[in-house]
């Protein structure tokens, strides 16, 4: 177990130095001055030359690149070209947007998926089974941006019991804050819960089959028990990759969304940090995000354990 | 009045070929506290049988006659009764130890869930009385913990685990449906040993189905010989033993490899195919195959006539003497 | 992500029968029918959008701006007039011609990776599986965004970015089945007739992970034109004048107040155009080899 566990940290250090070294090297490439956007064409050359000289654009790229990683394991994650405020300040403010945005996507596609592709397996063929495939089929369809654009003509044009838009901030309270932030995530999970449905559906189906359940039955369990205490558990173990699998998908969805509804999160900061070449936001958002993907399937991974105790180790008998 | 009496008990499942007709005008009776055995090659309906009886079978499967647990007809039986009889009247255990058992579950668990559901035990309870059921079948704690889980056991283990889930809340009947096939041959003999054991010790009747007529001989005190979905020739064992009847029964004791005859001899094999249940013949099912058919075995199903003290055979040319 | 379809029962073993045989089975299978109607449709409005559209989608005619949908307009018409039926025709050639190239760039970069991978092993194996890893756990739509921000948005770059993490896809695929057939008999058989792995990888292992592929590119197909409507309607993908469904959800979506029709039409579009697709693919999979499902 603890040899896993180290190989898996050390994977998991390996694709953040990669990640950072690839978006480094993809940003290095990048036609654009970073003092030029900042000065605006037209500055007086040795202005410009001071400017780069203070946020060390003049050094050779392998120092640049040390000085950012060096940064990350000292809190500093540089200063934003755009705004002028320190990094580290900019994505805290952000995540306060994205992060329960992303929490609210996950437990409300977790919480539809999973029921609904339990439900579809237990009644296999039947009216329910044939709409829970039919919602999969719309649901993975769909894109999300225009369901979000469909949702926000149907309750904020129509309706009038949401807003079209914008983020409340939790300083309005929580309430307001959360109201601006149903739309988004309901918009973010319903793919995720489509994807979700149909592999559970599958996955309980399969278990279903297993000698262990109709043991179950001949024990005196109900058809319900059995599928709920014997099939589940071990039907959620390919479940749960898809989950980790999907969270690259989330991040990936909160970029347009957070565009839709016009949100300050993480996804729109990357989005606007690009187009301004505000390089070092990038940097630091990409490298970020790919922590977190990687964290999310490291969690995965570790969570297999919990499911299945054949991966807990420690063999007696034979 | 007997324990369980099963009457004229077809099965059908109807395929988009055609319906297939699995088991054809079973009947039988067991007794309180008897040991009978269910003999056939796989296919046969031996294991079909066991399932009508436990209220398991597909859900497509259409079941006509009579299953009567204490008089109790269990094919008119909602499901709740039925629930209330699998695991605590009749219960069974599986050929496949290996995934027979839940793999994320403890095998502690696996054998308090029956008397937690049906004597209503309390968890602590229920964990003693699992402790005692593993110790009984030779699993004691000091070395078999009861929060082991499935894959720390050996096939031999397990299958005891299973044997002693079945045994926890005191059923009436043990079904055992090939429980020593999927076992090494040196762990075969102790299993079917504690089987035995602890149907004399307890008094429970014994339904052993194998393809095996030495697993017959060794535990069965009366048998039944099935072929295509029906039960051809059936006495008790001992007696159909000395004067197998029907030449299929005859076929599959020589078939048994190392049987009584020759050592070194070719296993006896039985030419020809068991014909399909969506195709089955109007006469007996096993006429294409035998070396003494004649033209009356296509006509209609033999009927089963006594050829000797309770033993009935479904053949219109049997064998006639001893073995 | 396959479904396991709502046709488990017909496929009972039955397979490799005549050309005829695959025809009569695909034409009894529920989704290839519907899937391929719906992309059939697709296709030939795309065609025909390169010689004919109602109105031409470029010449704007302000005093006929934000009309509701009428037997001139099918569709209506947008902020400049334009008629929203000729863009969404010209609109569905953008989708299919990007997502084409994209699936094209993915399948002809992956494939023979995946292939070499399988027939190689090895170190270089092991290289090509890591970064395939490396590029799943990067969120695909993130370097997208990247690349065509990067390197300016448009058609071309906006089919790079979607070929790009369509490579390891196919590459992982290919190498998954090409594994499987490499252990096989026949295969055994071309070796020790002496031929080099190139040979046998084209006569043998590709002709048998074929229908794996093209299963694959129909599902990659509908995901493609998904992701290049997300980048156009983030102004990241095709530029104006040129009509994209993404961008006309984009323009939509600041007029909604005023003409709330404009933002079904490409939506609509965009749904049956993915659901064709995730049907066909569906089907083909169960037409072509009943066991593939098996193998997912």
């Amino acid at each position: 177990m603890s040899v896993f566990l180290a190989r898996r940290l050390v994977a998991l250090f390996l694709t953040l130095l990669g990640a950072s070294l690839a978006v480094f090297l993809i940003l290095e490439v990048l036609p654009g001055d970073p003092a030029t956007v900042m000065l605006g064409i037209g500055a007086q050359e040795d202005s410009l030359a001071a400017l780069r000289a203070q946020l060390g654009l003049d050094r050779p790229a392998w120092q640049r690149y040390l000085v950012w990683i060096w940064g990350w394991f000292q809190g500093d994650l540089g200063n934003s070209y755009a705004y002028d405020e320190p990094v580290i300040k900019i994505i805290l403010e952000r995540l306060r947007v994205s992060l329960p945005l992303a929490l609210m996507a996950i437990t409300l596609s977790t919480a539809i998926g999973l029921p609904l592709g339990v439900l579809a397996a237990a009644r296999r063929n039947s009216l329910t089974d044939v709409s829970v495939m039919g919602f999969v089929q719309v649901g993975v369809a769909i894109p999300n941006f225009w369901f979000a654009i469909l949702m926000i003509l149907f309750f904020s044009v129509f309706l009038k019991v949401m807003p079209a838009g914008g983020f409340a901030g939790w300083d309005a309270g929580v309430w307001p804050a959360i109201k601006s932030l149903i739309l988004p995530a309901v918009a973010l999970a319903l793919p995720q819960a489509a994807i979700l449905a149909r592999v559970t559906r599958s996955s309980v189906l399969e278990v279903m089959r297993e000698d262990y359940v109709r043991t179950a039955r001949a024990k005196g369990l109900t058809f319900a028990a059995a599928l709920w205490r014997h099939a589940v558990r071990n039907a959620l173990i390919p479940v749960v990759t898809i989950m980790g699998l999907q969270f690259s998908f989330l991040l990936a969805g909160t970029i347009i969304i957070e565009n839709v509804f016009y949100l300050p999160g993480l996804g729109r900061l990357i989005f606007q940090a690009i187009a301004q070449r505000d390089v070092i936001v990038v940097k630091d958002v990409v490298v970020l995000l790919a922590g977190a993907v990687v964290l999310v399937n490291f969690i995965v991974d570790m969570s297999y354990a919990l499911l299945d105790p054949r991966l807990r180790g420690g063999g007696h008998g034979q | 009045m007997a324990l369980l009496e099963v009457e004229d008990l077809n099965v059908t499942i109807p395929t988009p070929r055609g319906t297939a007709h699995i088991l054809s005008d079973v009947s039988f009776a067991l007794e309180r506290g008897e040991c009978l055995g269910f003999a056939g090659e796989s296919g046969c309906g031996k294991s079909i049988t066991a399932m009508a009886v436990m209220g398991l079978l597909p859900t497509t499967a259409q079941a006509t006659g009579r299953i009567r647990l204490d008089g109790r007809d269990l094919l008119a039986m909602d499901e709740a009764g039925l629930c209330a009889i699998r695991g605590r009247r009749v219960a069974m255990v599986f050929q496949e130890p290996m995934t027979a058992l839940n793999p994320v579950k403890t095998i502690g668990f696996q054998v308090a869930e029956g008397p937690r559901l049906h004597l209503k035990l309390s968890k602590a309870e229920a964990g003693r009385r699992a402790v005692a059921m593993l110790r009984r079948v030779g699993l004691p704690p000091d070395r078999f913990s009861p929060d082991l889980y499935p894959y720390q056991l050996s096939g031999g283990q397990r299958q005891r685990v299973m044997i002693a889930a079945a045994l926890a809340c005191e059923p009436d009947i043990l079904i055992a449906d090939e429980p020593t096939t999927a076992l090494d041959v040196t762990i075969q003999a102790q299993i079917l040993d504690l089987i035995s054991d602890v149907v004399q010790e307890t008094g429970m009747a014994l339904v052993m189905i194998t393809h095996d007529l030495g697993v017959i001989a060794e535990t069965a005190e009366r048998m039944m010989v099935m072929y295509a979905g029906r039960i051809v020739e059936s006495g008790p064992t001992a007696e159909v033993f000395r004067h197998m009847a029907h030449p299929y029964t005859r076929g599959l004791f020589a078939a048994i490899p190392g049987g009584p005859e020759e050592e070194s001899r070719r296993l006896a094999t039985i030419p020809g195919q068991v014909p399909e249940p969506i195709a089955l013949p109007p006469g007996c099912a096993f006429a294409g195959r035998c070396a003494r058919t004649e033209d009356d075995c296509r006509a209609a199903v033999p009927p089963a006539e006594p050829v000797g003290p309770g033993h009935r055979v479904r053949c219109l040319h049997p064998h006639v003497g001893a073995t | 992500m396959a479904s396991d379809g709502a046709s488990d029962g017909a496929s009972d073993g039955a397979k490799e029968g005549g050309l005829g045989e695959v025809a009569a089975k695909a034409l009894g299978n529920r989704s290839f029918v519907i899937g391929g109607v719906l992309t059939g449709v697709l296709i030939v409005v795309a065609l025909v959008s390169l010689v004919w559209t109602p109105y031409s989608v470029i010449d704007m005619d302000i005093a006929g701006k934000l009309r509701v949908p009428s037997a001139a307009h099918w569709f209506g018409t947008d902020q400049f007039g334009r008629d929203v039926f000729s863009m969404m025709m010209v609109g569905a050639q953008n989708s299919i011609a990007v997502s084409l190239v994209a699936v094209g760039v993915g399948a002809g970069f992956g494939v023979p990776l995946g292939a070499l991978a399988a027939a190689r092993g090895g170190w270089l194996d092991e290289t090509v599986m890591r970064f395939n890893d490396f590029a799943f756990a990067f969120p695909a739509v993130l370097s997208a965004v990247m690349i065509t921000a990067l390197a300016g948005p448009g058609a071309v770059n906006s089919i790079i970015a979607i070929g790009i993490f369509n490579i390891p896809v196919f590459a992982r695929l290919t190498r998954g089945g090409a594994l499987a057939i490499w252990k096989r008999e026949f295969v055994m058989a071309a070796r020790v007739a002496g031929k080099n792995a190139v040979r046998i990888t084209v006569e043998h292992i590709l002709p048998n992970v074929a229908s794996i592929l093209i299963v694959q590119a129909t599902i990659q197909f509908a995901l493609a034109i998904l992701a290049e409507a997300g980048l156009s309607y983030l102004g990241l993908g095709t530029q104006p004048p040129q009509p994209s469904w993404g961008k006309m959800l984009n323009e939509a979506q600041t007029l909604m107040f005023l003409a709330p029709q404009l933002a079904i039409f490409p939506g609509v579009a965009i749904v049956l155009t993915v659901l064709g697709l995730n049907l066909l693919g569906d089907g083909l999979r169960d037409v072509l080899d009943p066991r593939l499902r098996r193998l997912r």
